[in-house]
């Protein structure tokens, strides 16, 4: 064996060595492209801002793969390089969509906010307006009177004669009264019950009284707190018309509902 | 027989850079860690990147069984990143569709709010 030989294979084998850990040749392509992505997202204003630290990484790695592509029986390692460019290059964006993505929803969930008050007060109003239609209801049933103020009568169809139970055709009314009641939480009411001259005093009394009472149980079922109603009985006193005729003796079974004023205050009652 | 000093060089830097590598037992469990994350957020072997990671992780493996322990550092440290960004991917796809059920939501309140006009 010469000497030039023996120096031939052993530059072959140490090329081999390197070789067999190491491709020779500097991928140019995957590393321009690995050069290209980073460079498209470095100079992307929104990465910059949201995913600094990822397109450093990126930088980083790729400069990593510069250097190893220089260095003859490096190759292998600049592509691992440009291959984690590349990827952290990846994950850059991904966490600049994720980041944008939250900031949109952050803006949207004020939008909602922002709706649903809308929509709230909207309904609010609505609910407002059948306050006012329910109430604008009662007072055209209402009367005002100079000693007692506002007062609504319902007539005698509420009972039959001598008979203290509510007529279904109460229930219209009272449902609006119930409703006006809830929209005006402030206002309490004295429900009054009165007979015609027909039967004994002490009966009249007791059945006038249990008329309103018949009133003042259903608000109840329905909802109003009994704390808000007083509950009298006149018998035949107070007649609104001459006991005379039949039609003055049905006006003058009924039962009326004395409204407070708005905070609350009732006008004293009748003796 | 006397052998030039460069050749002893090259021979040295030569196994000094395939064979004496230590096993990158920090790199795996980092890696390790971020599929074991991604996995947790939800990603699958349907997105490429995570099962690119999981492959990787297994070749890193058989790498160091074989003590080949720079290539299993190569294999590891990229699974990292693949499962780092399926993990990203996960996340974004998971708040586009938060985005998307948000809209219909407000496209919603605005139509309702329409109506109750």
């Amino acid at each position: 064996m010469n000497r030039f030989f023996l120096h031939r294979m052993l530059a072959l084998a140490a090329s081999a060595a390197l070789g067999g850990c190491a491709a020779s040749v500097a991928p140019t392509g995957v590393l321009q492209q690995a050069e290209q992505h980073y460079q498209a997202a470095h100079a992307d204003a929104d990465v910059q801002r949201l995913a600094p630290k990822d397109i450093a990484r990126a930088e980083d790695s790729l400069q990593r793969a510069r250097r190893l592509a220089g260095y003859w029986g490096s190759g292998d390692d600049a592509l691992h390089y440009a291959y984690l460019s590349e990827r952290y290059t990846e994950i850059a964006r991904q966490h600049t969509s994720l980041a944008l993505n939250q900031e949109r929803l952050a803006k949207l969930d004020l939008d909602r906010q922002r709706l649903q008050l809308a929509l709230r007060e909207s309904q609010l109003a609505s609910v407002r307006q059948q306050d006012q239609w329910v109430e604008d209801q009662i007072m055209s049933l209402t009367t005002t009177d100079a000693d007692r103020g506002v007062v609504l009568t319902l007539g005698d169809v509420l009972f039959d004669s001598g008979d203290a139970e509510l007529q279904p055709s109460a229930n219209r009314t009272l449902l609006k009264l119930v409703q006006y009641l809830q929209a005006n939480p402030a206002r309490v009411i004295r429900i009054e019950g009165y007979t015609d001259n027909t039967g004994e005093q002490a009966f009249n009394l007791d059945l006038s009284k249990d008329r309103a009472q018949a009133v003042a149980d259903m608000l109840v079922d329905l909802g109003i707190d009994e704390k808000r109603i007083d509950v009298h009985g006149y018998g035949d006193q107070y007649p609104v018309e001459a006991n005379a005729s039949e039609r003055g003796r049905a006006l003058n079974r009924r039962v009326e509902i004395v409204f407070s004023d708005r905070l609350g205050t009732l006008g004293p009652a009748r003796d | 027989m006397r052998l030039h000093p460069l050749y002893l060089l090259l021979g040295a830097v030569a196994l000094a850079g395939c064979a004496t590598a230590p096993a990158p037992l920090e790199q795996m469990r980092l890696s390790d860690q971020a599929v074991d994350q991604a996995r947790a957020i939800g990603a699958t072997e349907d997105t490429a990147e995570f099962k690119l990671a999981v492959d990787k992780m297994a070749q890193a493996r058989a790498n160091v069984a074989d003590q080949a322990y720079k290539q299993a550092r190569l294999n590891a440290e990229q699974a990292e990143l693949d499962a780092r960004l399926a993990e990203a991917k996960v996340l974004t796809q998971k708040s586009q569709d938060q985005l998307t059920l948000a809209n219909t939501r407000i496209d919603r309140l605005r139509k309702q709010l329409q109506e109750a006009k």
